[in-house]
This record gives structure tokens, C-alpha cells and sequence, in this order.
């Protein structure tokens, strides 16, 4: 959850991208980082595996500006994908106030998909939260794949009830991923300022 | 949800602030955090003698993580938690406390303090600050304002297009 700090007129939000291993959450982390002004950003920790794998998590602090004196900050992590680091990813959803769900177009990821989802309804009930709490944003990635699936088979098994709001990116060209953040960063402001 | 947002306001945070500097001027340390645990940054002094510091929301992010996992394998060791955590290396030493369920006191400092002179005033100081911080469980809430929202979007307009 948020930290607000009145007296140094801070506000910290924490956005997390979420979804099955080799979607394209680092991918969305590095087109931020390469794309915003360095003074508005700071440095980009990646905790990786030899080849290049999350294996605890990536992290990019951004700064927003200054909203009604108060420097807003969003710090924005990924979790490991890959199905055995469920520890990490659990750690990461502590104090979560977004997140970005990155779903895979690949016709053989639809199942890893789904089951990315069911985990994270999961793991964010461990921490107490109810999924309809926390705003999230669906983002279809690698819509460029010759073989992609259709967006909307994908969502009808991540997000039957079409109540997140979607978009379909391709992260390594930068395609959809500042929309994506956008809005999510959008939500979470909406949410922290309806709740004070 | 669990996990309750922390705010410091005007004379708790300058109280925080003066403990942490009080500890590094009695200490030798170089560099003192307060970090909440979900890695914010909540309050850091730097002794005049130091380089520039570190990437403090890295160093931040990076200590609450630690301490989260060290927290679980903590529970995996039927312990219900590990308080400190010590990282020393050839130059320099991270000295990690926990003050309360929320924060963590993070030091940083070269070979020539001892650790245990640091331990002891850590140890004081993790008293005072949890009892600045306990004293805001009762504060109000205070309102971000109608205009927060407008002013919001036009930020993310400017930097995300």
C-alpha cells in the first residue's frame, strides 16, 4: 500500500508486472527505462539468472513530479515467471497498489497464462487482498507473433468477465507498454485519492 | 488489506530524523535509513564525511526484500522472525535491525567501527523510533485534495504521452 510521507511531501506507490515466465515483463521495464528522462528515473536493479531469467526481481524507480506539492513516485517491480520461484513472486505482491498482468499471444501459453492468473488471485489472498481491491491492467503481449492467438481467446481465460481494462502490446518494439503504465498509474492515483 | 500505509508527519519526522542523526554522530556510521518494508525510503542521514551515497531507492528496495525473505525462511525455521541481519564485507559492513512490524533501521559503515559499539546504540535507537512511530498509530488522516486527481493526469500526460 502507498507510503505517504507529509512531512517530506513524498508519495510512494508500488506497481507490480505480473504473468507467466519469458511474456515480456522485463522487456516492458527496459522500454521504460531506456525511453524516460534519466533525471525522472533512477537506476534499473535486475536480479537475473546467468542467462537472463528474473530470478527475485527487476526494479525501476520513476518519478512522476510534483501533484499538489507532493513528489509522487511510482516504483515499478517484475516477478519471476517461471512456475517454481513462487516465493519471490509472493514477497514482491507485499504493499502492491497495481499491477500490470502481461499475458503471452503464443497458442502453447495459454495455459501458463490461466494458470499465472490463479496464482496471483492466490498469492495476493495470502497478503489479504482481494483481487477486486487492486487495480490492474491486462496487456496481450507479443501481438507481432505470426501465429498469435486472437486477444480475446486469451482473455476469456485470464478475464471472462471483461472487467480489466486491456491492451495489446508488443513490448520489445515498445508497442502499448507507456499506454499500459499510463493507466495503470492512473487507477492507483484514482484509488489513492478517493481513499483520503 | 494487511499491509497499513505509514505516514510521518512534521515533528515525528524531524524527531526520526535527529535519532538517525544522533546515532551516526555517536557511531562513526556513514550512512542511516529508515526504510519501510515495502521498500520506501522514509527518512536517511548521511555523516558529512561520506561520498556521495548509494542509490538510496535501490538500496531500499533491496534491504526490504532481503528482510521479507529472511522473514520467510525465518517461518520455514519455525522461528517467527529474525530481527537483525548482518552483511559484512572487506571494506565495509550493512547492518539491518527491525523497528516494529513496519520499518527497518538500515546502517551503513566502513571497517574501522566496530560492529558491536553499533549494535548497542542501534539497539537504543530502534527503541526511540518505535516509539515515535507508535505515537502515529492515532494520528488523523490527513486529505489529498480535490485537485489531486487533475493534477495527476496531467503529470502522466507529460510523461507517458
Amino acid at each position: 500500500m502507498s507510503t505517504i510521507n507529509f512531512a517530506a511531501r513524498e508519495i510512494n506507490c508500488k506497481i507490480v508486472y505480473y504473468g507467466p515466465g519469458m511474456s515480456g515483463k522485463t522487456t516492458n521495464l527496459k522500454h521504460v527505462f531506456s525511453r524516460v528522462p534519466g533525471h525522472l528515473r533512477g537506476d534499473m536493479v535486475s536480479l537475473a539468472t546467468e542467462d537472463e531469467r528474473t530470478l527475485f526481481f527487476d526494479f525501476l524507480p520513476l518519478d512522476l513530479g510534483t501533484v499538489q506539492g507532493f513528489k509522487t513516485r511510482f516504483h515499478l517491480y517484475t516477478v519471476p515467471g517461471q512456475v517454481f520461484y513462487n516465493a519471490s513472486r509472493k514477497l514482491i505482491l507485499r504493499g502492491v497498489d497495481g499491477i500490470v498482468f502481461v499475458a503471452d499471444s503464443a497458442p502453447d501459453r495459454l495455459r501458463a497464462n490461466a494458470e499465472s492468473m490463479r496464482n496471483l488471485r492466490e498469492n495476493l489472498a495470502e497478503h489479504g487482498i482481494d483481487v477486486r481491491e487492486v487495480p490492474i491492467v491486462l496487456q496481450i503481449n507479443k501481438r507481432d507473433l505470426p501465429n498469435a492467438l486472437p486477444a480475446d481467446m486469451i482473455r476469456a481465460v485470464i478475464d471472462p468477465g471483461k472487467e480489466l481494462t486491456m491492451f495489446e502490446a508488443m513490448s520489445d518494439k515498445g508497442v502499448g507498454v507507456f499506454e499500459t503504465l499510463k493507466t495503470v498509474s492512473r487507477l492507483v492515483l484514482e484509488r489513492l485519492s478517493k481513499t483520503r | 488489506m494487511i499491509e497499513p500505509s505509514l505516514e510521518l508527519y512534521g515533528d515525528a519526522y524531524e524527531r526520526v530524523d535527529q535519532q538517525l542523526q544522533d546515532l551516526l554522530d555517536t557511531t562513526g556510521v556513514r550512512y542511516g535509513l529508515l526504510v519501510d518494508r515495502n521498500g520506501f525510503v522514509l527518512s536517511h542521514k548521511e555523516a558529512l564525511w561520506a561520498p556521495r551515497p548509494p542509490a538510496l531507492d535501490s538500496v531500499a528496495t533491496l534491504v526490504a526484500s532481503n528482510a521479507a525473505a529472511t522473514a520467510a525462511l525465518a517461518n520455514l525455521l519455525g522461528e517467527r522472525t529474525f530481527s537483525e541481519q548482518i552483511h559484512q564485507g572487506e571494506n565495509g559492513t550493512l547492518y539491518v535491525e527491525s523497528v516494529g512490524d513496519q520499518t527497518l533501521l538500515t546502517l551503513i559503515f566502513d571497517a574501522s567501527v566496530p560492529l558491536g559499539k553499533v549494535k548497542v546504540y542501534a539497539k537504543k535507537t530502534v527503541t526511540q523510533i518505535a516509539a515515535i512511530l507508535d505515537e502515529l498509530k492515532d494520528a488523523p488522516t490527513p486529505q489529498l485534495g480535490e485537485d489531486f486527481n487533475k493534477g495527476v493526469n496531467a503529470l502522466l500526460d507529460d510523461l507517458l504521452g
